[in-house]
Parts: C-alpha cells; sequence; structure tokens
C-alpha cells in the first residue's frame, strides 16, 4: 500500500499504524490549513517521519502519540510558512447566512471556515479538544503550554463562534 | 456540552484522506527543484549575455582604434606630400 520497506526489526507494522492514524493525521492538518492537498502533504511527511523514526516507537500508544504531536506541530510549521493564507479576525469575516442550525447543512461549513480563521494556537486548540476528544491537561502536553492557557484558548474561541453565530440567528446563545 | 459543542464535533470529525496519498510525488520536493532550476537557467543567461557584451564591447573599441589609425595615417601621408612639396 505504502510503497515503504517494513522490515524494520522493531515490531511495529508501519502499513498498519498509516491505516489506524492517516484520518487522524490528515484531519488534523486538513482542519488547521484548509487545504487538503496541503493536508495530505504534511501527511506524507508526518509519515516519512514515522518511518525514519520507526526504531524509537516502543507501543501502540506510544505512536498515536508521537504522529498526534508530530503532526500538530508539522501543520503549526506549514502554516507559518503558507503566507498566502490570509487569517482574517472573526469580525473580518463575511456574516453567514441565517437559517436554522439544526437543519442548516451549511453550519458545518460554517464552523470550519471560522474555526479555520482563529489564529494559530486558539485553532489547534479548537481542533484538537473537537476533533480528537482530547482534555485539555492533555492538549497543554502536546502543545507545550499552560492547561490555565489551553482553557482560556477555548472558553474565548467558544464565545466568539457563539457570538457571531448569534448575532445572525444562528444558534442559541 | 452544549449544541454548539456538538456542532463543533460533528464539523471537525475526522476524514480520510485520498487512499494514494502516500505513493504520490511530494510537491514541496519538486517545486523547490523547479524554482531552483528556473533560477539556475538565468544565471546562466545572464553570464552568456555579459560574455557576448564584453565581446561586443571589445570589438567596437577594435574598430575605433583602426579608425582612429586609419585618420592618423591620412594626415601623416598628407604632411609627408607638405613637406615633400617645400622641399622641391
Amino acid at each position: 500500500m505504502t510503497g515503504f520497506a517494513d522490515a524494520t526489526g522493531t515490531g511495529c507494522d508501519f502499513d498498519a499504524l498509516v491505516r489506524e492514524h492517516q484520518a487522524m493525521v490528515f484531519s488534523v492538518a486538513l482542519h488547521f490549513l484548509r487545504d487538503r492537498a496541503l493536508a495530505e502533504e504534511v501527511a506524507q511527511e508526518v509519515f516519512l517521519s514515522l518511518h525514519r523514526n520507526l526504531g524509537a516507537i516502543q507501543s501502540a500508544s506510544h505512536a498515536r502519540h508521537w504522529l498526534r504531536k508530530v503532526a500538530v506541530q508539522r501543520a503549526i510549521d506549514e502554516g507559518r510558512r503558507r503566507k498566502r493564507q490570509a487569517v482574517v479576525s472573526l469580525s473580518e469575516l463575511a456574516e453567514p447566512a441565517a437559517g436554522d442550525p439544526q437543519g442548516d447543512p451549511m453550519l458545518g461549513e460554517t464552523l470550519r471556515r471560522l474555526v479555520g480563521t482563529l489564529p494559530e494556537a486558539p485553532r489547534m486548540v479548537m481542533i484538537l479538544r473537537y476533533q480528537e476528544d482530547l482534555d485539555p491537561s492533555d492538549i497543554a502536553e502536546l502543545m507545550n503550554m499552560p492547561v490555565s492557557t489551553v482553557k482560556s484558548h477555548l472558553q474565548r474561541s467558544l464565545a466568539l463562534l457563539r457570538q457571531k453565530l448569534a448575532r445572525r440567528g444562528l444558534g442559541e446563545i | 456540552m452544549d449544541w454548539l459543542e456538538q456542532e463543533l464535533r460533528e464539523a471537525l470529525r475526522r476524514q480520510e484522506p485520498s487512499p494514494d496519498f502516500l505513493e504520490r510525488p511530494r510537491r514541496a520536493h519538486v517545486l523547490p527543484m523547479r524554482r531552483w532550476m528556473a533560477a539556475a537557467a538565468v544565471v546562466l543567461a545572464a553570464i552568456g549575455a555579459g560574455g557576448a557584451m564584453r565581446e561586443y564591447q571589445g570589438h567596437v573599441a577594435k574598430e575605433r582604434v583602426l579608425l582612429a589609425v586609419r585618420i592618423a595615417g591620412g594626415k601623416m601621408n598628407r604632411i609627408q606630400a607638405q613637406v615633400r612639396g617645400v622641399a622641391q
């Protein structure tokens, strides 16, 4: 499947790791960068890096943690490198169309777009919280920041999203 | 967890990459190489153009020297003819 050699003698099955974690790695990059091709490139780099470091992987849970951490860092690095991505504030973003949030098929895209416009740290915190379902303490460890900062990013980002959506009658307050 | 957090969980759910995403050539490696090749071509062209310009300037200078020598030779001939006329 991958074209990579697997006989590293570490007991870690590279192909199996790719199959198990490719959606996680790709989605972290996709939701952060909002660019499918770029997210696939980041995922390629992450798995290439895993292949080079396969000997250091000690267990399945270690592999998951390692991949998540490297994916987060590579996505942030790529976001910084890609200067063409204009980061605008939530207040500058075009207002989403009004409608019923329960039946609005565009709400998901609106939310992804709004999350994509957050500054890099709160954006990644939101992705790790709601895509990966991680606790603030896990996010803090992954992103090398205090738990209080993670909680602050979550609260402020949610408040901003809520305010922005409520202004146009999208959802409850 | 309120409705917004539930919607965020749904909006940010994991997605699968393309099935062959690991097998495709990586643009990040290909593009810089193309950029370097284009830059090298420009440098080589500039070097070539610089050489041609120096050759042209040398040719012009040589023509000017030859013209100066011809002018000086003509004047010398006229002076010699005048000197011969005076002597006779």
